[in-house]
């Protein structure tokens, strides 16, 4: 295999967009595939096959050929309002995992005293910034700051939108009364149990690095079930 | 749920071949069974016999960096190597996990 395939897979994982790593095992060569690129002679002839794979997210050597494909999905978007300790960890354990994340605070304190690398942190107020994201079935929102003028806007709009995750962080007393201020609001009961709170595995840790870790194999968990 | 340290893997690659180093790249092309690891996943092999990453959960990694040496001293570019219960080596390399599964090999040029 040409190193530049390599490096090309590091450029192309960087940037938001899906793609395929192509091998004909028979004649050693291979590329990368988008749905709009041209394939190769090495490849051109199992066009439908790799498309076929490619549509489905199927991983291996395609049935009766010698040609195998690896997708390379989009990460999952993990949106996290409150730049507090946990979401240190969070950023910390999210390194292992096709996950990228997005840090808002409105409360500019917590955003200068947190050292976070390689992360977009925002300092606004979360519902301004979530009008402006479009989720999906691979966006996730995680609470952290049990301030409810601050979460409960971000879990209002998470319950309107498409979010394949919703996790709040509080103990159950926290929770029970957001769950009621979220009722008030006209929120059905379906909406409100499918937030995941209080947040995370039950791992019986209160140190900030463990309810981290809690609430990322949640996620991972959460999104296992996908497929995807 | 497609793991980052892949990309670790491709970078650490790619930093070998720089330092001039003849790599290997080991990737699991199919599984069967109950094999712990899953397609696509990568592992990378060099001159010195050196490794990076992993192809299984340590059932076959020996035999895939000997046969990874072998590769980058004879004149192919890639090699297939099957391992199932069922081969009478397999039980050798240890894979107890009672699974079989493919990896692939080739020379990063």
């Amino acid at each position: 295999m040409k190193i530049e395939i390599l490096q090309k897979i590091i450029k192309k994982k960087s940037s938001k967009k899906r793609f395929a790593l192509l091998k004909n095992l028979s004649n050693g060569k291979s590329e990368l595939f988008e749905l709009e690129n041209q394939l190769s002679d090495d490849f051109k002839a199992h066009k439908k096959n790799i498309e076929n794979y490619y549509n489905l997210k199927k991983n291996g050597v395609i049935n009766g050929t010698k040609i195998f494909i690896q997708n390379y999905t989009k990460p999952i978007e993990v949106i996290i309002v409150g730049a507090v300790h946990i979401a240190q960890y969070l950023v910390e354990f999210s390194k292992n995992f096709n996950l990228k994340i997005t840090i808002i605070d409105p409360r500019e304190y917590f955003i200068k005293k947190q050292k976070f690398e390689n992360i977009k942190i925002i300092n606004e107020w979360p519902e301004k910034i979530l009008k402006q994201i479009q989720s999906d079935n691979r966006t996730a929102l995680i609470v952290l700051t049990h301030d409810p003028k601050i979460d409960d806007p971000a879990l209002q709009f998470a319950l309107k939108n498409k979010f394949f995750y919703v996790g709040a962080l509080g103990s159950k007393k926290t929770h029970e009364t957001r769950c009621q201020r979220l009722k008030k609001s006209g929120y059905t009961d379906k909406q409100i149990n499918s937030i995941h709170g209080p947040i995370g595995l039950k791992l019986g840790g209160k140190s900030a690095p463990e309810i981290a870790l809690s609430i990322i194999a949640q996620l991972v968990l959460e999104t296992n079930k996908l497929n995807i | 749920m497609k793991k980052l340290p892949e990309l670790e893997i491709i970078e650490e690659a790619i930093s070998w071949r720089k330092f001039k180093k003849k790599v290997v790249l080991a990737t699991v092309i199919s599984t069967w069974g109950s094999s712990p690891f899953e397609i696509g996943t990568k592992m990378i092999i060099n001159e010195d016999g050196n490794f990076f990453g992993s192809v299984s959960g340590g059932c076959v990694e020996t035999n895939v960096i000997q046969e990874s040496i072998k590769l980058l001293k004879n004149k192919h570019t890639f090699k297939k190597l099957d391992f199932d219960v069922s081969d009478e080596n397999a039980w050798d390399i240890g894979l107890a996990c009672g699974g079989s599964i493919s990896v692939y090999i080739e020379k990063i040029n």
